[in-house]
C-alpha cells in the first residue's frame, strides 16, 4: 500500500509540471529525429545487417522514447539535495527502508513519464517513422517486462549514485558519467554487434544491454523472453548492493545543512 | 569597455580563487566532463570506424565538425558559465544580490562560478590536430585553413554565447527555461555536431534560420573542408554570430527591465 501512496503522490507533483515536459519532449523527439538521420545517411547505399534501414530506424526511435522509462530518472533519486538540506537524516530515520521508499517514489515518477513522456513520443514517430509495431501482444508483454527490468536496475544505479552524496559534493557528475557510459554500451544508437570487440566485451559482461539493447531487439522481434533472465539477475545483484550501500549510509551520516 | 574588460578579469580571478578551495571537487569534475566528452565522441567515431563515413563525410571532416563545436562550446561556457544557469538566479531571486553590484548584471552574471572547461578544451584540440593533420597531409586543406578555423571558433563562441543568452532572457518572461535550453542549446548543438546534409530539409532549414548552429561549424567547414563553398561564408558567419548577439543584448536589457524578484 505504501508504495502506491508514494509512486501516486510523485505522479500527482509531476502533473503540475505537465505543459514544461511536453516542451522538453520536442527536444527529445528533436534527438530522437538527429539520431534516426544519422542512420538513414549510413543506410543510404549499405544494407545493414539483419535490421535493414526500416529496422535500425525503429530500434533507435523505440531506444529514443525508452530512454524516458530505462535512463532519464531523478539524478541520484534525488539524494544529493537531501544531503545538502539534511533531509537525509530524516529519511534514514523512517520506519521503512530508504531503499525501498525511494524506489516507490521513483516508480511513480517512471509511471508519469511513461504517459506523459514515453507515449506521446512514440505515438510521433509511430504516424511520421516508418516504425515497426509488434503483431503479437506477447511482444508487447515482454517488451514491457524489459523495459520494467530496465527501469529497476536504473533505479538502483541511481541509488548508489546517489548514496555517494554521503562523501562526496560531486556525486552528481557520476550520473552523467553513467549516462555517457549507458549511450554506448547499451546499445542505444549502435547496436552492440557492431561495435568494435573490446567494447562490444565490456558491454556484454555488463548490465549495460539490458537497458536499452535488449528490450529494443524483444520488441522488434529479435530475441525472446529468454533474454531477460540476465536482466534479473542483474536486478538482484544490483538489490543486494543497494540493501549494503544503505548498511553503511547508516553508520555514519555528515550532513551538509540542516 | 577596457574597464569592463579589466574588471571582468578581477572578478574571474576571484572566481577561480573561490573554486580552487574546492580543489578535489574541481579536479574531479575536470575529470567527468572529460570521460563524458571522450565517450560522447566515441559513438561518433564508432559509426564512422565500422562504416566509413556518412553520406560521403570522412572521419576526419566529422571529426572537424565536432571539434570546432567543441571548442566553440568550451569557449562561450569557460567566458560565461552562469548565463546558462540564469533559471537559477530567477527562481531563487539570486539575481538580487547582482542587481546591487556597480558593474553590468550581464557581465557580473558571467563572472560567477567560473568553470574552465578544460577536459572539453584539451579533448577539442587533440581531435581538431589529428583530423587537421591527416587533411593537410592529403592535400584536402592548406596550412591557410588554420588561422580560418581560428576564426570559425571564436565566432562560433559568440553565435553559441548568443543563442544561450536569448535563450536565457526568454527566463524574465517564462521562468522556467531548461526545456528551452534542452532544443536551442542541447539538441541543436548536438545536430551541429554532424553533418547536415544527412537531415531533411526542415531541420536543415531550422537550424540554419532558426536556431543558426549551422554557421558555427558547418557552413564554414563547407568552405573550409571541401571547398563547396566559396570565401563568404567565413564572414558571413561571423556576422551572423555578431547579428545574433546585438538581439540578445537587445532583449536581454529590455528582460532586465521587466526583471521582478521572488522575494524572500
Amino acid at each position: 500500500m505504501l508504495f502506491l501512496v508514494l509512486a501516486r503522490k510523485t505522479y500527482a507533483r509531476n502533473l503540475q509540471y505537465r505543459s514544461a515536459h511536453l516542451v522538453h519532449n520536442i527536444a527529445s523527439a528533436l534527438f530522437g529525429f538527429i539520431y534516426v538521420s544519422i542512420w538513414m545517411g549510413i543506410g543510404e547505399n549499405r544494407p545493414l545487417g539483419e535490421y535493414g534501414l526500416t529496422g535500425i530506424v525503429s530500434y533507435v526511435a523505440f531506444n529514443q522514447a525508452s530512454l524516458w522509462v530505462a535512463a532519464f530518472l531523478t539524478n541520484g533519486l534525488g539524494m544529493e539535495q537531501s544531503v545538502r538540506t539534511g533531509q537525509i537524516a530524516l529519511d534514514l530515520m523512517r520506519p521503512v527502508h530508504l531503499f525501498y521508499h525511494l524506489m516507490c517514489k521513483e516508480w511513480g515518477q517512471i509511471a508519469y513519464q511513461f504517459v506523459y513522456k514515453f507515449l506521446p513520443i512514440y505515438a510521433l514517430y509511430f504516424f511520421v517513422l516508418p516504425l515497426h509495431v509488434p503483431s503479437s501482444w506477447q511482444t508487447f508483454f515482454w517488451t514491457a517486462a524489459a523495459l520494467s527490468l530496465a527501469a529497476y536496475i536504473t533505479i538502483c544505479l541511481n541509488y548508489l549514485i546517489g548514496a555517494l552524496a554521503l562523501w562526496t559534493t560531486e556525486s552528481r557528475w557520476l550520473y552523467w558519467v553513467n549516462y555517457a557510459f549507458s549511450m554506448l554500451l547499451s546499445g542505444f544508437l549502435i547496436p552492440i554487434e557492431w561495435l568494435p570487440k573490446t567494447l562490444a566485451d565490456i558491454s556484454r559482461s555488463s548490465f549495460y544491454p539490458y537497458l536499452h539493447y535488449i528490450p529494443t531487439r524483444i520488441y522488434l522481434g529479435m530475441e525472446d523472453r529468454s533474454a531477460l533472465i540476465g536482466a534479473v539477475c542483474w536486478c538482484a545483484a544490483f538489490t543486494f548492493l543497494c540493501l549494503a550501500a544503505t548498511g553503511f549510509m547508516r553508520r555514519k551520516v555528515e550532513v551538509q545543512g540542516g | 569597455m577596457i574597464k569592463w574588460l579589466r574588471m571582468y578579469r578581477l572578478l574571474i580571478a576571484a572566481s577561480i580563487r573561490s573554486r580552487m578551495e574546492y580543489r578535489f571537487n574541481f579536479w574531479f569534475s575536470t575529470l567527468m566532463a572529460v570521460i563524458i566528452n571522450v565517450v560522447e565522441f566515441l559513438m561518433l567515431a564508432v559509426i564512422l570506424l565500422k562504416f566509413g563515413h556518412i553520406k560521403g563525410w570522412t572521419m576526419e571532416e566529422c571529426g572537424y565538425l565536432y571539434a570546432v563545436l567543441t571548442l566553440s562550446k568550451a569557449i562561450y561556457r569557460t567566458a560565461a558559465s552562469d548565463v546558462h544557469h540564469l533559471e537559477k538566479y530567477l527562481v531563487g531571486g539570486d539575481l538580487d544580490a547582482l542587481l546591487l553590484r556597480p558593474i553590468p548584471i550581464l557581465l557580473a552574471l558571467m563572472s560567477q562560478n567560473f568553470q574552465l572547461k578544460a577536459g572539453e578544451l584539451i579533448q577539442g584540440t587533440a581531435i581538431l590536430t589529428i583530423c587537421m593533420g591527416v587533411m593537410i597531409r592529403q592535400g584536402q586543406m592548406t596550412w591557410t585553413a588554420i588561422p580560418l578555423t581560428m576564426v570559425v571558433i571564436m565566432s562560433g563562441a559568440v553565435l553559441l554565447f548568443a543563442i544561450g543568452l536569448l535563450t536565457a532572457t526568454a527566463g524574465f518572461w517564462i521562468l522556467r527555461i531548461e526545456e528551452l535550453q534542452n532544443i536551442t542549446e542541447d539538441a541543436a548543438r548536438t545536430a551541429a555536431q554532424y553533418p547536415m546534409s544527412i537531415y531533411p530539409n526542415w531541420l536543415q532549414w531550422l537550424l540554419i534560420g532558426g536556431i543558426p548552429v549551422a554557421f558555427a561549424n558547418y557552413l564554414p567547414s563547407l568552405y573550409i573542408v571541401r571547398q563547396q563553398m566559396d570565401w563568404w561564408i567565413i564572414p558571413l558567419s561571423c556576422a551572423v554570430a555578431f547579428l545574433v548577439l546585438g538581439a540578445a543584448l537587445a532583449a536581454w536589457r529590455v528582460g532586465i527591465s521587466r526583471y521582478q524578484s521572488t522575494g524572500s
